[in-house]
């Protein structure tokens, strides 16, 4: 079992994201949503991708088009990992 | 569809073969009787549903996640087609990404992606591909007419497309002697999901077709009948080029309107 797999999908976004956009767990904890936290389209992309590989599931653009807060993108995961199983 | 499966025995890579552009060309060589390696990139569904679509015509079809954008990922596709398929004929170097930003507005990271997807990329698959091109091969790229024409957000999309078709140039003359043939295609707008993050406006295939001398825009199909030719031996003599397919839109100044095209009064002066 990976580490991943043994954390709440709201830890591992918060890891996947302090690491690719280089930021501490005090600024994510600050930030609502992706934006606050300086993320651009690319950031956007590489978040999304280690998302799908950590949980081997694949997340449509048109639904995500719709969510602008990091609360509402990590009960989307929670949706769709629960969909998974 | 072909008739005579030319293509037959050929094992083929399509980078980004899942969707779009590359999908229309992985069933066209799947018509033509090619085995289908179909890379992608995040959406696993999309290309296990073009792999059936492949299968359904007779072919062996394979896919492969990995992004061209990194050189440990192209690595990791190559040893896994040398161990499945332990040779490739055809590399189709159609995998693109952009970061749509005029050029003032373009950083570094958006420029590194774009150019290491849409033009490095090619340069390390043609490398790992040529050692797998036992007994000669095709490569054929998926250009665009920004390398030459300006639209306003397509800098390092174009700048990439123009590194690109240079690199086919390049490679065309370089790998001639083991037998590979190198050519490309640049398309105009062409009817698919990506046109749509650089033309928002929902009134620009309209206006396209409207400005493209052959009356509609350019189809996905289009493009894959032009790589099969270009895959083919009617093609052999034909090295290093990259050939614009786009009904003749860049032909004309833009704005022309050729729906209107009803001859008027001929004139008898």
């Amino acid at each position: 079992m990976s580490l991943e797999e043994t954390m709440s999908v709201e830890e591992t976004v918060k890891k996947i994201a302090t690491r690719i956009l280089r930021k501490s767990e005090a600024d994510y904890a600050s930030a609502a949503s992706f934006k606050d936290l300086g993320a651009d389209s690319l950031d956007i992309v590489q978040i999304l991708v280690a998302v799908e590989d950590t949980y081997d599931i694949e997340l449509e653009d048109e639904e995500l088009q719709n969510i602008t807060s990091m609360k509402d993108f990590v009960a989307y995961i929670e949706r769709k990992v629960t969909d998974k199983q | 569809m072909g008739n005579e499966n030319i293509l037959k025995g050929k094992v083929a890579l399509i980078t980004g073969g899942s969707r779009g552009i590359g999908r229309a060309i992985t069933l066209r060589l799947a018509d033509e009787g090619a085995d289908v390696i179909i890379n992608f990139f995040r959406k696993k569904s999309t290309a296990a549903q073009t792999a059936g679509e492949a299968r359904a015509r007779g072919v062996n079809a394979h896919t492969i996640k990995a992004n061209v954008g990194e050189e440990e990922q192209i690595d990791s596709m190559f040893r896994e087609i040398e161990e499945k398929f332990g040779k490739l004929d055809i590399l189709i170097n159609n995998a693109a990404s952009g970061v749509p930003r005029s050029a003032m507005d373009l950083d570094s990271r958006g420029w590194d992606w774009t150019m290491d997807i849409n033009a490095r990329a090619f340069l390390l698959c043609a490398q790992r591909a040529s050692r797998l091109m036992k007994n000669g091969g095709r490569m054929v790229t998926i250009s665009s007419l920004g390398s030459r024409l300006v639209w306003p957000i397509y800098t390092a999309v174009g700048v990439s497309k123009a590194a690109l078709e240079a690199l086919t140039r390049y490679l065309a003359v370089e790998l001639a002697p083991q037998g590979i043939r190198v050519n490309g295609i640049a398309a105009g707008a062409v009817a698919s999901e990506a046109l749509k993050l650089y033309a928002p406006d929902r009134d620009l295939p309209q206006l396209s077709w409207q400005s493209t001398p052959a009356g509609r825009m350019v189809q996905p199909e289009d493009i894959a009948d032009l790589v099969a030719f270009l895959c083919g031996e009617q093609s052999a003599m034909i090295r290093g080029q990259v050939i614009v397919i786009d009904g003749g839109m860049s032909l004309a100044p833009i704005g022309t309107d050729f729906s209107q095209q009803d001859g008027g009064e001929v004139d008898r002066s």
